[in-house]
């Protein structure tokens, strides 16, 4: 009796966890659709902002601004980490942190100082645990990250950037490329070189055409108070691009995990259930003999 | 019929059941319960000697006895000698090195054996004032058995596990290092295994030698055989049999015996057989109502008394992989060490299969072992442990989904599991590694190390089949040249 009421026991813990799992791969299934469709107009907007670097630089004027030039002898460097609140999303978090891990190692060697900062609790907790030391640690970012607290965050980096007390900004998260492509990848936001080359969107080449057959405007005043304007802002939606990318991504990687884990609590689901049954089976035979033989031998 | 005291007291048989028979004596000379009888007869072709136990007395002069070899062609009618005494075997120096079956006839072609001591096999136990009860470890040199389940000199041990999983390779192990060690006499019982793996085992006995003397390992030894081929009254009396030739050794040469008994649950089996043959009532799981009876009858002989002792190891075959089983748990309740063989372990590859979780020892406490040596075995519990629970989960969301700590137990559970294995002496032939003795000292601090962390650079391959950790590092560096290579 003990074997076969165990086993129910344990089958029972795990329906339990294949609800949960269950659950939770809806949920991440109707997350990620918002998520996505805001990534998705978040992107046209970045493409947009790139145009008209490329816009303004083929007016002829040299595209120089404080944020687009790398420095001499970088002092300081900073590393965003973006990971998720939550757990339950297979090796999301951890192909992160391993990447952040190493290029935080690598950032050790080239700059005199580095910064830590971190979002997402899974991420806080991984670095204390490794004993790193964390500047600023962000919670508040979750499935859903409000721009206006993107916005915040970006302005601190930027005055931090243009005040000299940083002299790079790197932010590792998880690239949303595809439905089924997501990459952990570190990116260099400060200094802002990628937009001098004109790929912060995401397809460079089809802009290229787009832009080919459009007309030369005129800027007004001038170019480079167009440029003043537009570099921040390019570096305040790049930034929130990083960050919807990673919300992206993380219900992608829970709606996988999920998904795997209710498919891997099924087949011990019913392994459990064919040792049950055998074994209950088992028990009622030897009762049954047990009965007969006495029985008989009684007679 | 010279060996008879009571002059002859003939009987006839009545009634033939299977292996078990009944006979008819006169009702004032009927032979005691347990004496043996004897049935001499030529009838045309079949010849007939056969020994008989006396289980019952049926009343009306009738007793029922178990035949202890083969029933064939025996009739009633038939003459049965009552011998007047139990079943008795040679005993003495003159045993060593010689085989038995379990009436003392030696079945190796070797000739009489040169004793006219003879000690019938139904003995008391000692008396409780006689136990010895000092508690001293017994090092085997098999690192799992030392750190988790160590055996007591002059205690039992047991090795229990369903079928295929290795005991009796572990018990011709321990036969291989503790026997060839042993100064004193060994006894080997074979009770309803292979006769295949006796004679195996007489062979490498005969090859084998102690120390440095030049002397073969057979010298010293023992051997009484009621393999399966027997009937199950053969089967039930050899263990005793073997017994009766280790306690003459320790009561009278006061040295330290070693008794290996190959497998106990057939000796229950045996008796559930004759059990049923005798009319008994069948008890839970089919089993005879006596069993607790006759293992503890059994067991409780095997015992050290102030005059020697006797150091025993067993094999207990768990029917059905299931421990709750009341043969094996009987023997169980007996023994001083527990190994549990467990065939998920042996799934995996790892050899001794012993499960660390299940198996255990009297003697694994601070009072016995010393602290630190407590401490390291219940640390790789623990964190085997913590690995078996944390096993579900990883089953279901992976392993990524374990917080960080939790990543490093099963990081180092998952080498501690494979540090268990050992290359054997006896398998050296089929895994080409040279069996490895390990001391305890070495085992204690290659698992403290483990644990603490020293070696969780190496790959888990690593720690398969090694000795002490060093020889772990030593074997990631050739897996490392190895996959170089490619």
């Amino acid at each position: 009796m003990a074997k076969a009421r165990a086993l129910d026991k344990r089958r029972k813990s795990i329906k339990n966890i294949r609800k949960i799992t269950r659950t939770m791969e809806l949920v991440a299934s109707a997350q990620f659709r918002r998520a996505m469709d805001r990534a998705v107009s978040a992107n046209d907007y970045t493409q947009r902002l790139v145009r008209l670097v490329q816009d303004v630089a083929k007016t002829g004027s040299e595209i120089s601004h404080p944020l687009l030039e790398e420095r001499k002898d970088p002092q300081k460097g900073v590393l965003l980490v973006l990971t998720a609140n939550r757990g339950m999303c297979g090796g999301y978090n951890s192909s992160i942190l391993r990447m952040a891990q190493t290029r935080l190692e690598e950032m050790h060697g080239e700059y005199k100082d580095v910064l830590l900062d971190i979002s997402g609790k899974r991420g806080i907790a991984y670095m204390k645990y490794r004993g790193a030391d964390i500047r600023k640690s962000f919670e508040q970012f979750d499935v859903k990250p409000a721009f206006d607290e993107v916005n915040e965050l970006a302005e601190t980096y930027l005055s931090m950037y243009l005040a000299g007390e940083i002299d790079r900004l790197e932010v590792a998260y998880c690239k949303f490329l595809t439905l089924s492509k997501q990459r952990p990848v570190v990116e260099t936001l400060l200094p802002l070189n990628e937009l001098k080359a004109g790929v912060l969107g995401e397809n460079p080449e089809a802009e290229e055409k787009e832009t080919k057959g459009s007309v030369p405007y005129e800027f007004l005043p001038s170019p480079e108070s167009i440029l003043e304007e537009v570099v921040p802002n390019a570096f305040k939606a790049k930034l929130f691009k990083c960050f919807l990318d990673a919300a992206v991504s993380e219900q992608i990687a829970r709606r996988v995990a999920m998904k795997a884990a209710t498919e891997n609590a099924d087949s011990i689901i019913s392994s459990l259930t064919t040792t049950y049954n055998r074994a209950r089976q088992s028990q009622i035979t030897n009762e049954i003999i047990e009965v007969i033989s006495g029985a008989s031998a009684l007679q | 019929m010279s060996e008879t005291k009571t002059g002859n007291n003939i009987g006839r048989i009545t009634q033939v059941i299977g292996s078990t028979f009944d006979a008819e004596f006169d009702e004032d000379k009927l032979p005691e319960i347990y004496n043996a009888v004897k049935i001499d007869c030529e009838k045309g072709e079949a010849k007939i000697h056969l020994t008989g136990e006396i289980q019952q007395h049926l009343g009306g002069g009738r007793v029922r006895c178990v035949a202890l070899g083969n029933t064939d062609g025996l009739v009633r009618g038939m003459d049965c000698v009552d011998t007047g005494a139990p079943v008795s075997v040679p005993v003495g120096e003159a045993t060593l090195g010689r085989v038995f079956n379990l009436l003392g006839e030696p079945i190796d072609r070797l000739g009489d054996v040169k004793t006219d001591v003879r000690k019938p096999i139904h003995q008391n136990a000692p008396k409780v004032v006689d136990l010895s009860t000092n508690t001293e470890v017994f090092e085997t040199g098999i690192k799992v058995i030392d750190l988790l389940t160590p055996f007591v000199r002059g205690g039992k041990a047991g090795l229990f596990g369903g079928a295929g999983l290795g005991k009796t390779v572990i018990l011709q192990e321990l036969i291989a290092r503790i026997a060839s060690a042993h100064g004193g006499a060994s006894v080997f019982a074979g009770v309803g295994e292979r006769t295949r793996e006796g004679n195996d085992l007489w062979l490498e006995m005969k090859e084998a030698k102690i120390g440095n003397t030049g002397r073969s390992v057979i010298d010293q030894t023992t051997m009484v055989f009621g393999q399966m081929n027997e009937p199950p009254g053969a089967r039930l009396r050899v263990a005793l049999s073997a017994l009766t030739m280790a306690e003459y050794f320790r009561d009278t040469m006061g040295t330290d015996v070693l008794l290996f008994i190959d497998n106990i649950f057939r000796f229950s089996q045996a008796g559930s057989e004759v059990s049923a043959l005798l009319g008994r009532m069948p008890s839970a799981v089919g089993y005879q109502p006596t069993l607790a009876s006759e293992m503890g009858a059994l067991q409780e002989r095997i015992a050290s008394t102030n005059r020697g002792a006797i150091t025993s190891v067993q094999a207990v075959y768990v029917p059905a992989d299931d421990p709750t089983d009341p043969a094996p748990a009987t023997a169980f309740a007996q023994l001083d060490a527990f190994v549990y063989l467990e065939r998920a372990i042996s799934e995996k590859g790892i050899y001794p299969a012993v499960d660390p979780l299940a198996s255990s020892s009297r003697v694994l406490d601070p009072q016995y072992v010393g602290e630190r040596h407590y401490k390291c075995a219940r640390r790789v519990q623990q964190t085997l442990q913590k690995y078996r629970e944390l096993q579900d989960i990883i089953a279901i969301l992976g392993v990524d989904e374990l917080s960080e700590e939790d990543k490093l137990t099963v990081h180092r559970a998952r080498r501690m599991e494979r540090f268990l294995s050992q290359p054997f002496l006896v398998a050296e032939v089929f895994t080409g590694k040279p069996g490895e003795i390990t001391p305890l000292e070495d085992t204690i601090r290659s698992f403290e190390e483990i644990a603490e962390g020293k070696w969780d650079h190496l790959p888990e391959q690593a720690f398969m089949y090694v000795g002490s950790v060093e020889q772990a590092a030593e074997q990631a560096e050739r897996l490392a040249a190895e996959a170089k290579k490619k």
